[in-house]
Order: structure tokens, then sequence, then C-alpha cells
């Protein structure tokens, strides 16, 4: 009980605190100065988008969030795959790193067009923007958790002449785990804003749309109080799916220390 | 190395110390001196915000430059260049520009967001907004709008409409992509377009693109339409008075004889070849010089255009009914004297 109690007052409480004070002060500024709402309007005007629409917002932020968790996915599966080979041979780590690197540094709003125009619009092109933006981050925490064994560990490993097989799969998964969770949470994020910008080019139809549609429409006819709502929304989103990974990601780290604890 | 550090150091110092008295040099001279404050005193500097990339769209706002027809009016105009999303009403609204170029339809919604705009004069009757289809489609009428993918921008107010007036039976709407690429890959494939430049591409890389027009629709916004602010209107209306019909004359002019603003629009944005903007201006003329708007008349727009617009953005949901007052979107105070 104690303990629930503080941690209420720690780490609830003041952003909460914050939150609200902010909230107060930025309807006040916008009453007192009558700053025009395409300008910025006021939290109140957006809850009143919000909630006026809020059929529209909801469905938008589940097809996003359904995007996001797929291409997230995606990227946690082909990433690690991807470390896996590299960790296998420093020739293949070095010919291919560079190539990696560009995924990172694609411009995807430049790329977007040829996605759409090889795969079409829709899901799939949608999806494919997601992977590239988010899987970057995947490859190289991975490669490094797999890799940067302990030498000791690696020497008693060959010492028992353990296979190539047993090396990767009693040691250096281990080693690599806390690592890929560090990924997986910049991931999250980012397969987020991959679907919604995927979304500007490739998907929506007339009767179902993401959240980067409605932010695009929104922006289009200056419905600014409309479009804070679908920004906040997006952020929503990106928080939820990156609270859960990050928890899952503790309850693994957990049980991973523990049974490491219990090894040794 | 300290040394070297200090020649080096003095050697930038005694560099600038040249480049300096170079640059005061013909600030010194008092004679060019004088007649530069002299122009710039007689002149009043204007700037206008343009809605996208120079293109002939605008043709005659730069032709009242290159022609100097602003400045026999008394005004140093700056045309700044826009782009995808350029903010030109928030500018003209925030002042921080006089004058903008933009479309009807836009003003409204703005003033439905409480964006202070006023449309002062527009250049085009008819709207260049348009669908192009494939001639090999048979398609001739919006109606037979069927059975094939419709690229057309989220958010734009005539995709809107276009959804709420047709049936659009079979048709997949997907985002405008700013190209034809795909239109001239796919024969089952339908994009938006203004009538003065997708067209032209296409037919250039070998497609056969037909233009079905919005207008034909009834959907019609004003095109081009010079905008600036009702506080500027109100504490200055002779400025707004000279830009007003300055930029008609460009127009005028522009539609005859093209030739060398186009030259300047080519040089400014060199992806508008000399071909396209001349095609352009071909297809843009009878836009503006129509049966009921001769050539003497340009600029003209009437209150029953911008009431059945507001009325068609509200049907397409663009704008909630009884936001907008159409007849406090627009003037036509200013146009009078070039008649």
């Amino acid at each position: 009980m104690k303990t629930k109690a503080s941690f209420f007052w720690q780490r609830v409480f003041p952003p909460a605190i914050l939150f609200g004070f902010v909230v107060i002060v930025w309807q006040i500024v916008t009453l007192a100065y009558d700053i025009p709402r395409y300008l910025l309007p006021s939290p109140l005007l957006i809850l009143q988008a919000a909630v006026d629409q809020h059929e529209q917002f909801l469905s938008a932020t589940l097809l996003t969030g359904f995007e996001a968790v797929c291409g997230f996915g995606l990227s946690l599966l082909i990433g690690v795959g991807i470390a896996f080979a590299f960790s296998q041979s420093k020739i293949i780590r070095s010919s291919c790193y560079p190539y990696a690197i560009f995924l990172q540094t694609v411009p995807i709003i430049a790329i977007a067009p040829l996605i759409i125009t090889w795969f079409g619009t829709g899901f799939q092109s949608v999806l494919l923007v997601a992977v590239i933006i988010s899987l970057f981050p995947i490859i190289t925490n991975a490669t490094t958790g797999l890799i940067s064994v302990d030498p000791e560990l690696e020497n008693l490993f060959r010492l028992y002449n353990a296979s190539r097989w047993q090396r990767l799969w009693k040691l250096q998964l281990p080693n690599s785990v806390p690592y890929i969770i560090v990924g997986a949470k910049t991931s999250s994020g980012l397969a987020v804003i991959g679907s919604i910008v995927g979304e500007f080019f490739a998907g929506y139809q007339a009767d179902q749309f993401g959240l980067g549609y409605l932010i695009l429409q929104t922006s289009n006819q200056l419905k600014t109080p409309q479009l804070f709502a679908a920004v906040i929304a997006s952020t929503l989103l990106g928080v939820i799916i990156f609270g859960t990974v990050s928890f899952v990601g503790s309850v693994i780290l957990k049980r991973f220390y523990a049974l490491s604890s219990d090894a040794v | 190395m300290n040394c070297k550090l200090t020649a080096s150091l003095f050697a930038c110092f005694a560099a600038m110390f040249f480049v300096g008295c170079g640059n005061t040099e013909p600030a010194s001279s008092p004679k060019k001196n004088f007649t530069e404050t002299q122009t710039s005193a007689e002149l009043t500097s204007v700037s206008l915000a343009l809605n996208w990339f120079p293109e002939a769209e605008h043709g005659g706002f730069y032709e009242a430059v290159v022609k100097g027809y602003y400045r026999e009016a008394g005004l140093d105009v700056r045309i700044l260049s826009g782009g995808p999303n350029a903010p030109v009403l928030q500018k003209v609204s925030g002042g921080s520009v006089q004058f903008g170029v933009s479309t009807a339809d836009r003003v409204l919604l703005g003033r439905a967001q409480e964006v202070d705009v006023v449309a002062v004069m527009s250049p085009f009757q008819e709207s260049p907004r348009c669908i192009i289809v494939h001639k090999k489609s048979g398609i001739t009428k919006f109606e037979e709008l069927k059975n094939l993918t419709l690229a057309i921008s989220p958010g734009g107010t005539f995709s809107q409409y276009l959804q709420k007036k047709l049936p659009l039976e079979g048709v997949k709407i997907v985002p405008y992509p700013g190209n034809v690429s795909q239109f001239l890959l796919d024969e089952n494939y339908a994009q938006q377009a203004y009538v003065f430049s997708e067209p032209f591409v296409a037919e250039k890389e070998g497609g056969d693109p037909h233009s079905l027009m919005a207008s034909d629709l009834g959907y019609n916004p004003y095109t081009s339409i010079l905008i600036t602010t009702s506080k500027t209107i109100s504490e200055n209306p002779a400025l707004v008075q000279k830009m007003v019909a300055a930029s008609i004359r460009g127009w005028q002019s522009y539609l005859e004889n093209p030739d060398e603003t186009n030259k300047h629009i080519n040089g400014l944005n060199p992806e508008m070849g000399l071909d396209i903007l001349a095609y352009g201006v071909k297809a843009l003329k009878p836009l503006c010089i129509t049966e009921a708007v001769p050539k003497e008349q340009l600029g003209l727009m009437t209150a029953e255009r911008w009431i059945e617009l507001a009325s068609q953005l509200v049907e397409a949901e663009a704008i909630d009914s009884d936001t907008v007052d159409p007849a406090t979107a627009f003037t036509v105070q200013f146009l009078n004297s070039s008649e």
C-alpha cells in the first residue's frame, strides 16, 4: 500500500499537475489574446473537435495502430533474422552493414511514390514504409548484442567444442536479448511514424482511412483543432505501443536475469 | 606552431580588411547612392505570395513585373514562390505579406477558421481543375467514372465534392501521386489534374489523356485569385486599387503575348519548360476570357458564384453551414476602374 501511494505521488502526480497547468495557461492565453483558431486552437476547441468526430478518430486510430503493430512485428522478425546472419561472419557483416545504414538514411518521402508504383496503393505499401523506417534500430542493436559476448565465456564454449548453433542459441542469443529490447523500444515509436507517413502516400480509401489521411485532410482544409486532435491521437497511439513494448521488455528482462542468476 | 597560427590569423584579418575596403568603395560613390534611395522612396514595396511554384497559372502577375506595370503604378512587387502546402492564407492574414494568390474554395475554408482574407480579383472565370481519363476508356462524362482507380488529393474540396456527388461504383480512390507515371502505366487509371499542365505531360510521354472539367460538374471555384486582408482594404484602399489594376493589365497582356514572361518564369522554375508554358497559356486563355466576361472585364467575380461555392463546400462537408458569409469573402470595389 505504502509503495503504491509513493508511486502515485512521485510518478503520476507531478506530470498530471504539469499537464493541468499547461492546459489551463493555454486556454487562458488563447482567450486573452483572442488567437484565431487556425493559428492556435484552445484545448476546449480541440476536445470538442475530438468529441464531435469521435467515431472517425477512433476508427482511424485503430487502423493506423493495426498497421503500426504489424510493421513493428515484421521489423522485429526481419531485424533479428538479419542480425543472426550478421553475427555469423565478419565478411557478411562488413559487406552488408553499409546497406543496412542505407535503410536508416533513405529519405522515405522520396521513395514512397516509387513504392506505390511498384506495389500499388493500400495496406501492403503502408506496411513496407513502416518496416523500412523501423527496421534499422533492431538490426543494429541485435547485431551488437549477438557479437559483444564476454570473451571468457566464448573461450569456454570453444574449449568444450561447442557447435556454431550451440554458441548462437546458448551464448549469443541470451546475451543479445537486452539489446534487442532497447532496439524494439525505439523501433515501436518509429513504426507509428512509418505507418502515418505511409498513409500520406499509399493508404486510403474513401470509406476507410487512418490518422495519416486525417492529418493531411485537416491540414489541407485549415481545420487546426481537428489537426491537433489527430496529432494527439497519433501521439497517444505511439505512447500505448511504446508502453506495451517497454512493459513486455521489462517482464522478459526480469525473467531473463532470474534465469541467468539461476544458471550461475 | 604558434608562429604559424599568428601568421594565418594575420592573413585572415588582412583579407577581411581588403574585402571590407572593396565593399565600402561603391557605397562612397554619392551618385549611385542617391538614385537608389530615390527610386525606393518613390515605390511602395509589396510582397505577393504564390500558392505554387511559378507556372502559367501565375503568368499575369509575372507579366506585370516583367512589363513594369507594377512600377508604373508606383509598386515594387516582390513575388514569393510557393510549393506544396504553401501557407499563403496564413502569411497574408498574419501580415507578413500584403497579397497572395489562392483559390476561392481555400478562401472560404480559411474564413470558416477565422482567417481574415478577402478576394479582390480573379483572372480565371472557369476553374482549370479537371480529372484526366484515358481516351481509350471511352469515358466522356463524370457519371461514367466506374470500375477504375481514381487518384485525388486527400482533403481537396473538389475530391470531397466529387465523392458526395457521384456514385463512383467500383472506383478505388487513392492519393494523388503528384505526377502522371501511374496514369501512363495503367489504362484503368484516372487522376486529378490542371488542364494546363498534366494533360500536356501525359501526351508528351505517349499517353492519351482526356480531360473532364470540374466546371462541367458544376464545381467551379475562382482560381489564381488575388487576396489580401480586410484590414489592408480598409486602411490602404489606394494600395489595393493600384495592385488590382496593374495585375489585371498584366493578365490582359500575358494572355495575348506571353513569350517574354514565359522565359522569365522558365528562368525561375526550370521544371516548367517553354513548351509546357506555351501550351499552358493557350489552355488558360478560354478559361480567363469567356463570352460572359470579355477581356475588358477580366478579373470579375459575382456574388452568385461565391454563394454557390459556399453551399457546395457545405454539401461536401468541408465547412459547417453558417460558418461563412460568402458576401464577405470577396469584393469587386477595385474592379471598376479597369472597365
